[in-house]
C-alpha cells in the first residue's frame, strides 16, 4: 500500500477510574465493547481503513493485556511490510531518568526517536478510548488544503454539555483563535476529540522546548495548543459528524452499548466498506434454545441463550440459563446468568457468574449497576 | 517435532452433492453458519501439531483457496508449517481418470520430498474431530504397515451409502473394504484416514499406476489386505458424511442440538475458520428464534426455528425460516415463507412467498438467485 507520509499515535496510557472495577486490571482501552470489540479497535481500525501503516501505542498503566493485545498488528491489517503496530510504554533512557509519561505531549516527546525512524511530514495523535468510526486521511487533506500547522477535529455537542469539553473556538473558515479547556461559559459547542494532525517538524521542536521547560503540564491541550495559538499559528478545526463516544463511565459505557440497538444507530457496524476488526476468537456461533426469547439484542459468536434476552447487548461467550431473564443489560465476555436468574439494568463484568434465580439491578435505578464479583443464586 | 506430514484428500468421483458442488469442491461448503467442511481436518492436524499439510483439489478450487489463504488462521507455524494446495490436472476425455492416486502421482515429487516419515491422509468431505498424534502413536507402537480410522454404525442401510466399509477380523486387522451398498445395518464405515510410512504411501501410488488407471487409493489398500498389516482404529465422536445434498442438511441441523454439537466441540480442540470480521447479529423487536444456530453479521426481524444461519444473512419482517440451512449473505425477504431448505450464498428470496419442501426431501435454492 501506498504510504500518506503520516504515522499515528495513540495515547492509551489513561486508567478510566470512573470505569472503576472494569480498569482495575485493564486500562480503559483494553475495555470491552459492542459484543465483540474492545474500545483500541476503534482507532486501530480507523488508522487500518485510512491508509496509516505505522501506529504507535503509547501505554502506561496497566499496560499488561492491552500491550500483548495491540502488538498482534495482522488483526488489524497492520502487518504487510513496512506497516505495524508498535507497544510504547514508558522507558529507561541512557541520558534520562526512566520517567513514566508525565501528560500526553510527554508521551510523545519521549518518542520522539521511534517517530524519527519514519521521519513522517505528519503526525497523527489520537486517543486510545473513543469510540467513532472517521477517515484520517480526509482529515489529512483537509490540513494540507487549508496549509494548516495544525488541525484538530472536533464535534458539535449541545450546547448546555459543552462546559464538559475542551471547546475550540473558531472562525467561520474554520481558523482557531482560542482554545478553553471546560469553560464555564463556552463561546461555541466545538468540541475537540483529541484528534491532532501537526506537521511533524514543528511539533517536534515544540515537544523538545516542552520538555525542558520545568512550568509545563507536558499537555496537548493545556500546554501545546495555546503555545501554538501564541505563536500565532494557523489550527483549523476540522468539523467531524457522526457518531462519537467518550465512554468514562459506567452509565456511559451501557448507553454507547444500547445505541448499536437502534435500527438506525449511526455507528453501523456492519458496514461492509468500514469494518471494525478485532481479535478472531475460535468458537462456534451462538446457539439460541427452544424456550428463548430474544427481541432488541445484539449478540456474538459463542453466546448460548435458552432464556429471555431484551434490549441487551450480549458479548463473546455469553451464556444465558433457561428462565433467566437479561433486561437492558449488557454482558461481558464469557458472563454466565444461571436459571432463573434477573438482570436489569446492569452491566455484567466479565466472566462474572450469577448464580441460580439470583436477581440483579433494577427497572427504576438512576445509575446502571455494575456487576464485578459473583452473585450467589439458590444452592 | 511431528514425525508426519497431512494429506486432505479429495471426494472420489462418485460422490457429487446436488446444487452446491456445481460452485465448489465439497471442502469449501459452508458448514454449521461460520465453518467450511475443510476446517475440521485441518484443525485436526494442526491441533496434532502436524503443521506440513498438502491439500488436494481437483475441480472449481476458486472457494477453497480464497478460504485457505496462507493458512495462518489454522495457527499453524508459518515458518515451521505450511499450508500447500496442490492442483491435478483434470482429464477431460473421461472422469474415470481422475482420481485420487492421478493427483497424488502427478504430485509425487512434492510428496517423496518430504522430511516426515509418515503420512495421515484424510478426507475433505467428513466432519469429525480426531488426534492425530494419538493415532499415529497407536500406529508406531502397533507395529503395522497401515492403519485406517473406522466408526461404527448402525442405521448403515439407509446412511453412508457412497462410502466404504471395512471387513475387520476380532484382533481389528482389516479383511477388506468395501463399497456401502445398504446390506446391512451394522457396519463399520472407513473414515478414508490412513495412516502409514511415506514410502509405502509411494511405493501403493506407484503400484496402483501399473495395476489400472481408474485404481483409488482405497481400491490398492484394499488389494493390500493379505500382503500388508492394516488395522482399524474405531473413532468415537461425532462423525457425519457429506456425500450427498441429504447428506449435507441432515450434518447442519443435527449439530443444533446441544449434546451432538458436544460431542463434535470441545473446548481443547479447537476448530479454526477464517475470519469474516462481521459484527455481531442484530436482532430487532418483532424477531422470533427458536433451537438454531446463528452466525454473527445477521440481521433478524422474522422468524427462525430449527435452522443454522450463515453470517450477514437478513430475515427481514413476517418472514419464516423453518427446517433449514442459511448460507452466507443470504436475504430472505419479508413474509417469505422457506421451509426444508439450503438456500446457498447470497441467494435472495424475495418475490416468492413459499419455498416449502417435503422434509424427506429438502430443496435448495441456487447460490446468488433471485426468487
Amino acid at each position: 500500500m501506498k504510504q500518506n507520509n503520516m504515522v499515528a499515535m495513540i495515547l492509551a496510557g489513561g486508567r478510566g477510574s470512573r470505569l472503576h472495577d472494569l480498569t482495575n486490571k485493564v486500562a480503559k482501552p483494553a475495555v470491552s465493547y459492542g459484543g465483540k470489540y474492545r474500545i483500541v479497535d476503534f482507532p486501530l481500525s480507523n488508522c487500518a481503513n485510512s491508509g496509516i501503516d505505522v501506529v504507535g501505542v503509547l501505554t502506561q498503566y496497566e499496560s499488561v493485556l492491552l500491550n500483548s493485545y495491540v502488538s498482534m498488528g495482522r488483526r488489524w491489517g497492520l502487518d504487510a511490510k513496512g506497516s505495524g503496530v508498535y507497544v510504547l510504554p514508558p522507558r529507561e533512557k541512557a541520558d534520562a531518568n526512566l520517567d513514566v509519561y508525565r501528560g500526553t505531549a510527554d508521551a510523545i516527546s519521549q518518542n520522539i526517536d521511534f517517530i524519527d525512524t519514519y521521519n513522517p511530514e505528519y503526525l497523527l495523535v489520537l486517543s486510545g478510548d473513543h469510540i467513532y468510526k472517521m477517515n484520517y486521511s480526509k482529515m489529512l487533506d483537509y490540513h494540507k488544503e487549508n496549509k494548516a500547522d495544525a488541525t484538530i477535529a472536533v464535534i458539535e455537542v449541545p450546547m448546555r454539555e459543552a462546559s464538559r469539553f475542551g471547546i475550540m473556538n473558531a472562525n467561520e473558515d474554520g481558523v482557531i483563535y482560542e482554545f478553553e479547556e471546560k469553560p464555564e461559559k463556552p463561546k461555541s459547542n466545538l468540541a475537540s476529540m483529541g484528534i491532532y494532525i501537526f506537521d511533524w517538524k514543528q511539533l517536534r521542536k515544540l515537544l523538545v522546548a516542552d520538555m525542558k521547560n520545568p512550568d509545563s503540564n507536558h499537555d496537548f491541550g493545556k500546554d501545546i495548543i495555546p503555545t501554538l495559538l501564541n505563536d500565532g499559528k494557523r489550527l483549523l478545526a476540522y468539523k467531524f459528524k457522526g457518531y462519537w463516544k467518550d465512554v468514562g463511565t459506567i452509565d456511559s459505557l451501557w448507553e454507547a452499548n444500547m445505541d448499536l440497538l437502534d435500527k438506525k444507530n449511526e455507528l453501523d457496524l456492519s458496514d461492509p466498506t468500514w469494518k471494525i476488526y478485532t481479535e478472531d476468537v475460535t468458537t462456534l456461533p451462538h446457539y439460541v434454545g427452544a424456550e428463548a426469547d430474544i427481541k432488541r439484542a445484539f449478540i456474538t459468536q459463542g453466546c448460548v441463550i435458552e432464556g429471555e434476552v431484551k434490549n441487551s447487548v450480549l458479548f463473546t461467550g455469553a451464556k444465558v440459563g433457561a428462565g433467566a431473564k437479561i433486561i437492558d443489560s449488557v454482558l461481558m465476555p464469557g458472563v454466565s446468568v444461571e436459571e432463573g436468574a434477573v438482570v436489569t439494568r446492569a452491566l455484567v463484568a466479565d466472566g462474572v457468574k450469577i448464580g441460580k434465580e439470583a436477581v440483579v439491578g433494577s427497572a427504576d435505578s438512576e445509575h446502571i449497576e455494575l456487576v464485578a464479583k459473583r452473585v450467589k443464586g439458590v444452592e | 517435532m511431528a514425525k508426519a506430514f497431512g494429506i486432505v484428500n479429495t471426494s472420489g468421483n462418485h460422490i457429487w452433492v446436488e446444487g452446491l458442488e456445481s460452485h465448489r469442491t465439497i471442502g469449501a461448503f459452508s458448514f454449521l453458519g461460520r465453518y467450511r467442511v475443510i476446517d475440521f481436518p485441518i484443525s485436526n492436524f494442526s491441533n496434532s501439531d502436524i503443521e506440513q499439510i498438502k491439500v488436494f483439489v481437483r475441480r472449481k478450487p476458486r472457494s477453497l483457496i480464497d478460504h485457505l489463504g496462507t493458512g495462518r488462521h489454522y495457527s499453524i507455524n508459518s515458518k515451521r508449517g505450511k499450508l500447500q494446495v496442490l492442483f491435478s490436472q483434470n482429464s477431460s476425455e473421461n472422469d474415470i481418470y481422475n482420481t485420487d492416486i492421478a493427483a497424488f502421482y502427478e504430485n509425487i515429487d512434492c510428496i517423496e520430498r518430504m522430511h516426515e516419515q509418515y503420512v495421515i491422509i484424510t478426507p475433505n468431505f467428513m466432519v469429525f474431530t480426531q488426534n492425530f498424534d494419538t493415532l499415529l502413536q497407536t500406529h508406531i507402537e502397533s507395529e503395522a504397515d497401515i492403519t485406517m480410522l473406522y466408526h461404527s454404525v448402525d442405521n448403515a442401510k439407509e446412511m453412508y451409502l457412497n462410502c466404504d466399509l471395512l471387513n475387520l477380523n476380532k484382533q481389528k486387522g482389516v479383511l477388506s473394504i468395501e463399497k456401502n451398498r445398504g446390506t446391512a445395518k451394522n457396519r463399520n464405515i472407513s473414515m478414508d484416514t490412513y495412516v502409514m510410512k511415506k514410502d509405502l504411501f509411494v511405493e501403493l501410488i506407484k503400484k496402483a499406476r501399473k495395476i489400472s488407471s481408474m485404481y483409488t487409493l482405497a481400491q490398492i489398500v484394499n488389494k493390500e489386505c493379505e500382503e500388508l498389516d492394516i488395522r482399524g482404529v474405531a473413532h468415537r465422536g461425532y462423525f457425519a458424511t457429506i456425500t450427498d445434498f441429504k447428506s449435507y442438511y441432515d450434518a447442519n441441523l443435527s449439530l443444533i442440538d446441544g449434546k451432538t454439537a458436544a460431542s463434535l466441540f470441545d473446548e481443547d480442540w479447537p476448530i479454526y475458520t477464517r475470519t469474516n470480521d462481521s459484527s455481531p447479529t442484530q436482532y430487532f423487536e418483532d424477531s422470533s428464534v427458536k433451537y438454531s444456530v446463528v452466525s454473527n453479521g445477521c440481521l433478524i426481524e422474522g422468524t427462525v426455528e430449527n435452522s443454522v444461519i450463515g453470517r450477514g444473512c437478513v430475515i427481514k419482517k413476517g418472514a419464516v425460516v423453518k427446517n433449514s440451512v442459511i448460507l452466507p449473505g443470504a436475504l430472505i425477504g419479508e413474509n417469505a415463507h422457506i421451509e426444508n431448505q439450503v438456500v446457498d450464498k447470497r441467494a435472495k428470496i424475495i418475490r416468492a412467498k413459499e419455498v416449502i419442501a417435503p422434509p424427506e426431501k429438502p430443496g435448495y435454492v441456487r447460490r446468488e438467485d433471485t426468487l
